[in-house]
């Protein structure tokens, strides 16, 4: 008897619970905004970023570039309406199986266009969500060379592609005939490598691919295949530690006038010691994407903004982001719309006034300088002399 | 023996007395309605994805399950099996190499190629015991890993192969997140119903044998080199099988995919499932994969919106922040949930009722209910002989 009236009360709670749980699962969907001010109207937009994992600090820097931005923009006007932004963060760990799934929560949330993702790898992963769902996706970081064109994908950033040409046209430039290519198996590095061995065929240059591990302290076995092929350059697109110890042992194996060259990765004051002493470095060459810190438009300003909120240094690619949000700004004023199908249209043809400078897209989606920065290269050539970086052009 | 009263026991005895099959078609008509319900509007796009992702994760605990549970066999590599799967897929239906072959022939290819690869590692190591066979598989994994990074002309190294092409089957092309759902669940059952009749049949029977006493096992008449080598091959099978849907569904592939924590997640899922155990395996899954989404989601959205707007405006600022960067703490709980789980109930939360003897012989209780069980095996022995 009270086994029964217990079951029946039992199963009504369960039902409750479930129904309860399910309803929770539902939420809100909507917003309940546009009451107010007849002009006024929320946007959202995107962050897709990584705040934890083994890039956190670049997902911090771009975070806090965007906020930024966002808390400059805020209430701008277009058309006959004002737009409040609000800003959707969400951290995709800098895993790839997890930015799909971050792609699909800013998509539900309703965003108008995406900042984002950090990383190529990510990028690749989301970017066919975002495309299905119409969205515009503009990256501060993300440089991989196969990733453009895409037809909803944008970058703030300079791409490997340009940057990997700058670097063979270089060699071709100094009259190089052959040339020795080291990456360190990471994502950005072969990607690099990858784009600079084509060009650098394509001109007739011979050139030796070799490879280490990041990590790696010793690369013997590289060093006497490349001492064997003679090369007029070694060059290294990873970043400045291996680059150091590679140079250093190029150097004890003998290589005397051989010219050593890198990309943005081995451009660090710290490359001399990782060498072994500043005479191992001396003469070497490096290029940077995009156009360096001190020439840009508003980068005083954006640093000392940047330090207020967060007392810290701008982190890597923090001006990059933020000019994401006022390429995205640009486009909907352009369009007196906040439509992502019209966000994403008039990206293709609009001039943004960044921290970074003037700027707008290619038909790639490429970054391409403009108005008042056209003259500045996208591309910077640096030396060290001396014992420092310095400008090489 | 005097029934126990309360509403616990009472609950207990309650759900004691629903057969299991009821349970799992509970859990088939859940699962079946995700995508109705956001057909439906009732729930959002990122649950029906999240439950893409943790169907294959549920495909691979319960590939994990049938070497490391079943058979005792401790495989840190497990992954390795799911990156051949992935990739036989993605090298042969991408523009990468220009090859398109059929969904049919990929599904077969990456199941066989990774039970392949399962034979070639399990020939030489499975004379290996306990931890020198978890150093070996792991190692394998590694390899693995590596060798997809670094082949670059098939590859395309880290950088990995995007746009993977759509299936097409039986001439419907699968793009949209509910097919895929559906398609990965049909395959999760399937999966399901060869384990369980596996593992009550006289090979499933012979696994446990050989993982709970090997030698006792081998003097039983079972032969232990080849039952292993054939849990093991089946296991990689499921593997390269999760691998050919993941990477039909992901559209991209790289090697970060594959690292080593990924295959440590699925030994989590398995051991917090419950070891040896199919619902173990599909619930600790489904549970460690989908429990940071929902954490996520709990606050950044559900207490807000409980809690309402003026409510959050009153909070304090830290406290409003706190909400909203929610995010970067997610994974520190699941992390706690993981302690707390295995100190409580280190069964597992679905256990095998043979692993949970094993792994509470000492709690007085079960030692009781043992015996109990021996005893009145006993007994009923003694009333047919009378």
């Amino acid at each position: 008897m009270t086994n029964t009236r217990l079951r029946t009360i039992l199963a009504v709670l369960l039902a409750t619970a479930m129904i309860a749980a399910v309803s929770s699962l539902i939420g809100c969907t909507t917003d309940g905004d546009g009451d107010g001010e007849k002009t006024t109207e929320t946007i959202k937009v995107g962050v897709h970023t990584s705040l934890t994992g083994g890039l956190a600090d670049y997902g911090f820097a771009a975070q806090e570039g965007i906020k930024l931005a966002g808390d400059d923009l805020t209430g701008f006007e277009a058309g006959d309406k004002k737009y409040e932004i609000e800003l959707v963060i969400k951290d995709d760990k800098g895993e790839p199986a997890e930015s799909p799934i971050v792609a699909q929560q800013l998509i539900d949330e309703g965003v108008v266009a995406v900042i984002g993702a950090l990383t190529s790898g990510n990028t690749n992963s989301a970017q066919p969500i975002y495309a299905e769902a119409g969205i515009p996706m503009i990256s501060g970081s993300a440089t991989r060379a196969d990733l453009v064109p895409r037809e909803n994908f944008f970058r703030t950033c300079v791409g490997d592609n340009i940057q990997g040409k700058a670097l063979a046209d270089w060699c071709v430039e100094l009259g190089f005939e052959k040339v020795a290519i080291m990456d360190d198996r990471g994502d950005y590095a072969v990607g690099l490598a990858d784009v600079v061995e084509g060009h650098l065929t394509d001109a007739g240059v011979e050139v030796l691919r070799e490879a280490g591990q990041e990590g790696d302290t010793d690369f013997s076995a590289q060093v006497a295949k490349i001492q064997a092929f003679a090369p007029d350059a070694v060059m290294f697109t990873g970043y400045h530690r291996e680059a150091g110890l590679l140079y250093k042992q190029c150097r004890e194996a003998g290589m005397a006038d051989v010219q050593f060259m890198g990309g943005d990765g081995i451009k660090s004051d710290e490359i001399a010691d990782e060498a072994g002493g500043a005479a191992n470095v001396e003469g070497v060459l490096a290029t940077i994407g995009g156009i360096p810190q001190d020439s840009m438009a508003g980068w005083e300003d954006f640093k000392t903004a940047y330090m207020e909120a967060t007392d810290k240094e701008p982190g890597p690619y923090a001006e990059t982001n933020h000019d994401a949000l006022v390429a995205i700004v640009e486009a909907i004023k352009k369009g007196e719309s906040a439509d992502p199908a019209d966000i994403l249209k008039n990206l293709s043809d609009v001039e943004v006034n960044g921290v970074i400078g003037t700027f707008g897209f290619d038909a790639n989606g490429e970054f391409e300088a403009m108005g008042g920065s056209a003259g500045l290269a996208t591309i910077v050539r640096y030396k060290i002399e001396n014992g420092a970086w310095v400008s090489a052009d | 023996m005097q029934e126990k009263t309360g509403v616990w026991a009472t609950a207990r005895r309650f759900f004691g007395r629903v057969p299991r099959w009821a349970y799992a078609l509970a859990a088939l008509a859940l699962a079946i309605s995700v995508p109705l319900l956001e057909q439906a509007d009732l729930i959002q796009t990122v649950w029906l994805r999240l439950g893409i992702r943790s169907l294959v994760y549920v495909l691979l605990a319960m590939g994990l399950n049938v070497v490391m549970g079943e058979t005792g066999l401790l495989n840190l590599g497990y992954i390795a099996f799911f990156a051949v799967g992935s990739y036989t897929t993605a090298i042969f239906s991408s523009p990468r190499l220009g090859y398109h072959v059929d969904f049919w022939i990929l599904l077969l290819a990456s199941t066989g190629l990774a039970m392949l690869a399962g034979l070639l590692i399990g020939l030489p190591t499975l004379r290996l015991r306990g931890d020198y066979l978890a150093i070996v598989t792991l190692g394998f994994g590694e390899i693995t890993r590596i060798t997809f990074n670094n082949w670059e002309s098939v590859t395309n190294g880290p950088g990995g192969i995007p746009q993977i092409y759509r299936p097409m089957i039986l001439g419907l092309k699968i793009d949209k997140p509910g097919e895929f759902y559906y398609l990965v669940l049909i395959f999760v059952v399937l999966v399901a119903i060869m384990l369980t009749n596996l593992k009550s049949s006289r090979v499933g029977r012979a696994w446990n044998a050989l993982r709970e006493d090997e030698i006792a096992a081998e003097h039983s008449g079972i032969h232990g080199t080849s039952l292993k080598l054939l849990s093991m091959v089946i296991s990689a099978g499921i593997a390269g099988l999760a691998g050919c849907l993941f990477a039909y569904y992901q559209q991209f592939i790289n090697p970060t995919y594959f690292e080593f924590l990924q295959s440590v997640l699925v030994v989590c899922m398995v051991v917090l499932g419950g070891m040896g155990s199919i619902p173990g395996a599909i619930a600790g899954a489904a549970l460690l994969d989908a429990l940071p989404e929902f954490i996520r989601q709990a606050f950044s959205r559900w207490l807000p919106d409980l809690l309402g707007e003026q409510t959050m405006d009153s909070l304090p600022v830290a406290v409003q922040n706190f909400f909203i960067e929610f995010d970067r703490y997610r994974m520190l709980i699941v992390g706690l949930v993981i302690v707390v789980m295995v100190i409580f109930r280190p069964e597992g939360i679905l256990p095998d009722s043979l692993w949970r003897r094993e792994v509470r012989e000492e709690d007085p209780r079960e030692v009781e209910k043992t015996r109990q069980k021996l005893f009145d095996f006993d007994e009923g022995h003694q009333d047919l002989e009378a």
